[in-house]
């Protein structure tokens, strides 16, 4: 099921053109990326869907509804600028922005001692931000995005900012939110998380979307025909070539040669089995192309 | 519960439990109640007095009766003890005996008037003032001596004739009512200014408030949950009830302090207040009838003057430009807060705001002087300097149709540039890192909600 959906939005500042015609789909349940190098759109594409801003052309659906003002109560967004209020004490702040996200201060209440607890902030709940480090700074305003239970989580770049171990406990946050049902649009620039936690993703490049689809796909869609080929180090691989087969590189180790081949299609079989007639395999794998390949090839293409 | 009172409750409750706040309400009467006890104490206190002798050489004798003419002449003021002596060698070596603090001379001549001039002895210069009382003290004497003693005046005429009391009232033309100009002009002058402080005080806080939610990029959170709008304008309404309870509270405080004092203190009051009526005593002394009966047409005047003030008019008049004003300016200055970023500078457009409040202070003047004039009556229809000058002008009486012309512009105004404002803001608020210009702001305009 389409939890949200975006239909040729297009959106233009002063002086030039945010978004142009972008159309983007996210299934109910799924993590999306919101990919692109800086400046492509994304910001703008975030602020249309908690309705900072307004698209000039386009439509958008949220829960199969048109984009309304009650929605935002159902979004929960995790600015890439991260602010609180400095002087203001943490408790009371977040209780304050639970309540505009129309929650209760009671519920609100409970909530909170629920998810400081986890986090291990409870502690500071009488304090005010500006006493806090910048990494509990992050932990509380994450508690606040997602404090209402929004159905659709959109996080500009979650990690920036965190420690190696928080980094860790927010992904496995972020995928227990999943479990539970959420919906997530991630932006990032950072491709490793990408691969490890999106299901499918968007690539927008000068306000244009010009890739979109599930990771695993698009790997396919990119891939070269390209594999890892390892044989004992005293055999040379060039040895073996056979019709339909080309070398890249090839890396002389302490006991294994590692080469990259690029066959074409039908050819395995015959590469396969003249090496195995000749020598010993040591293994044979497909090179899929890694996101930021993919990313690289694909905006610098543009 | 609604989402702006959300977070007018949050704005208020932030403010009103701030240090600054606490310290502005309590310190806030100390200056009020300051400036009606220090006038006291400072008259208690000034009980520095020089002592003059004075050295009459002059001899006038009328009916067989030999006098000098400035003997037990001259008046005692707050500064000045005056006594007498006819040797001046003696006088001298009082002097020097540090007894006194000046010797005044007064060298006779066998002319008339029988005086040749004064020699004023003294360690240190006195003060200017107290050199002003005594030549006009010299000159008062020797013109009453003359008018009695070469033209045959008697007393009575004399107190007349130096203090003519010639009753000066306006009356309105319209009404025939008396005018009153001084009491309006304090009334004017009071809630135009008070009006001025508040727009000035409060609107500065709405922008300082709105540039730190923008720089601590709190602002795209809060707009992720609501409208722009309804941001800035709870925060206008939640500022403006916080100036309203400091306002009380610096009213009731500054009642409790004085009467506080009053009655810890009961003599520097009761004591001050003796003086001054020793005082007007001494002055119109001659004819006790006379200054009962003037001075008690003044307290008249005054009473009536108060009475003769329209209130129900000047109160729902002050109530509305006080609010219509600081609505106006403080979606302006909402607006130009929007635009301030750290790295950039928005001076430039504060000026434009502050402007028009610089103007109407600055021709205050000129709406007293002539509160119907041309001047005034355009101040007080321009929305952007009606709230202060129309004001002024209220207790003085302002044809209908200019009231009703100047609420209708100031509505239709402020309409207008709180759309603006909301404009400017939600743009404003998400723009980092870059010089705004006017042009820019302008295209602003265009874009979709």
């Amino acid at each position: 099921m389409i939890l949200f959906s975006a239909k040729d939005v297009s959106k233009t500042y002063t002086n030039h053109k945010a978004l142009d015609k972008v159309s983007i789909e996210v299934e109910q349940g799924s993590i999306f990326g919101l990919l692109g190098p800086n400046g492509a759109g994304k910001t703008t594409l975030i602020r249309i869907i908690n309705q900072i801003t307004a698209p000039d052309e386009g439509e958008i659906f949220f829960m199969g509804e048109r984009l309304k003002a009650d929605h935002v109560h159902s979004i929960g967004y995790l600015p890439e600028e991260r602010g609180l209020y400095k002087k203001m004490k943490v408790g009371e702040q977040a209780i304050y922005l639970a309540e505009l996200k129309g929650i209760k201060r009671a519920d609100a209440k409970k909530r909170l001692e629920y998810w400081f607890e986890k986090f291990d902030i409870l502690s500071w709940w009488n304090r005010k931000v500006e006493e806090l480090s910048k990494g509990m700074q992050q932990k509380v305003q994450f508690v606040t995005t997602i404090l209402h239970e929004p159905k659709l989580l959109i996080f500009d770049e979650p990690f920036s900012g965190f420690d190696p171990i928080n980094t860790n406990l927010l992904k496995h946050e972020i995928l227990e939110l999943k479990k539970k049902g959420a919906t997530i649009i991630f932006s990032t620039h950072n491709m490793e998380s990408v691969e490890e936690i999106c299901d499918s993703i968007a690539l927008l490049n000068k306000s244009k979307k010009i890739l979109d689809g599930k990771v695993g796909d698009i790997k396919q869609k990119f891939k070269k025909n390209q594999y890892e080929v390892v044989i004992p180090n005293e055999r040379d691989i060039r040895q073996y070539l056979t019709d339909g087969v080309k070398l890249i590189n090839s890396i002389n180790n302490p006991y294994t040669q590692v080469s990259t081949l690029e066959i074409d299609k039908g050819k395995n079989a015959d590469l396969l089995s003249n090496i195995l007639l000749n020598t010993d395999l040591i293994s044979y794998k497909e090179i899929l192309p890694s996101m930021n390949e993919i990313f690289i090839e694909k905006v610098s293409n543009e | 519960m609604n989402k702006i009172a959300i977070i007018i409750r949050r704005e208020y409750l932030t403010r009103v439990k701030k240090k600054s706040f606490l310290v502005m309400t309590f310190l806030g009467p100390i200056l009020i109640a300051s400036l009606w006890i220090i006038p006291f104490f400072l008259a208690m206190n000034s009980e520095t007095k020089s002592n003059i002798l004075v050295v009459d050489e002059t001899l006038i004798e009328k009916d067989g009766v030999k006098s000098s003419l400035y003997t037990e002449k001259f008046k005692n003021t707050s500064e000045l003890n005056f006594s007498y002596e006819y040797d001046i060698s003696k006088a001298q070596d009082l002097l020097k005996e540090e007894k006194y603090d000046a010797v005044l001379e007064i060298v006779k001549t066998n002319d008339m008037p029988p005086i040749k001039g004064f020699l004023f002895y003294s360690k240190n210069e006195p003060s200017l003032s107290a050199q002003e009382s005594m030549r006009t003290q010299l000159t008062n004497i020797l013109k009453d001596h003359v008018l009695v003693y070469d033209y045959g005046m008697t007393e009575k005429d004399l107190d007349w004739f130096n203090n003519p009391k010639i009753g000066f009232y306006s009356k309105d033309i319209r009404s025939g009512k008396d005018s009153y100009k001084e009491i309006k002009t304090i009334l004017g002058t009071m809630s135009g200014f008070l009006i001025y402080m508040f727009i000035f005080l409060f609107g500065a806080q709405v922008m300082k408030s709105v540039s730190e939610e923008k720089t601590s990029r709190i602002v795209e959170v809060l707009v992720s949950s609501i409208k722009p709008i309804q941001l800035l304008m709870g925060k206008i309404i939640s500022i403006a009830l916080v100036g309203l309870t400091q306002f009380f509270l610096w009213i009731v405080l500054s009642f409790v302090l004085i009467a506080g004092l009053q009655s810890f203190y009961p003599q520097t009051f009761t004591e001050a207040q003796k003086e001054d009526i020793t005082i007007n005593e001494r002055v119109i002394s001659v004819d006790k009838i006379q200054e009962a009966s003037s001075s008690s047409a003044e307290v008249n005047q005054i009473v009536q003057g108060l009475f003769s003030i329209d209130y129900v008019l000047v109160i729902s008049m002050f109530l509305f430009y006080f609010m219509a004003g600081y609505f106006l300016y403080a979606s302006l200055f909402g607006a130009v807060g929007s635009l301030m970023d750290v790295d950039t500078d928005a001076q430039q457009f504060t000026l434009p705001v502050t402007i028009p409040l610089i103007l109407a202070i600055v021709c205050f003047p000129i709406v007293i002087q002539d509160p119907s004039g041309t001047a005034a009556f355009w101040l007080s229809i321009i929305p952007l300097t009606a709230p202060i000058i129309m004001m002024i002008r209220i207790p003085f009486g302002v044809p209908a149709w200019e009231i009703a012309l100047s609420m209708s512009l100031m509505i239709v105004f402020i309409g207008f540039c709180m759309w603006m404002a909301a404009k400017i803001y939600r743009t404003g608020i998400l723009m980092y890192g870059k010089n705004i210009t006017y042009k820019e702001i302008w295209k602003w305009f265009k874009y979709k909600n």
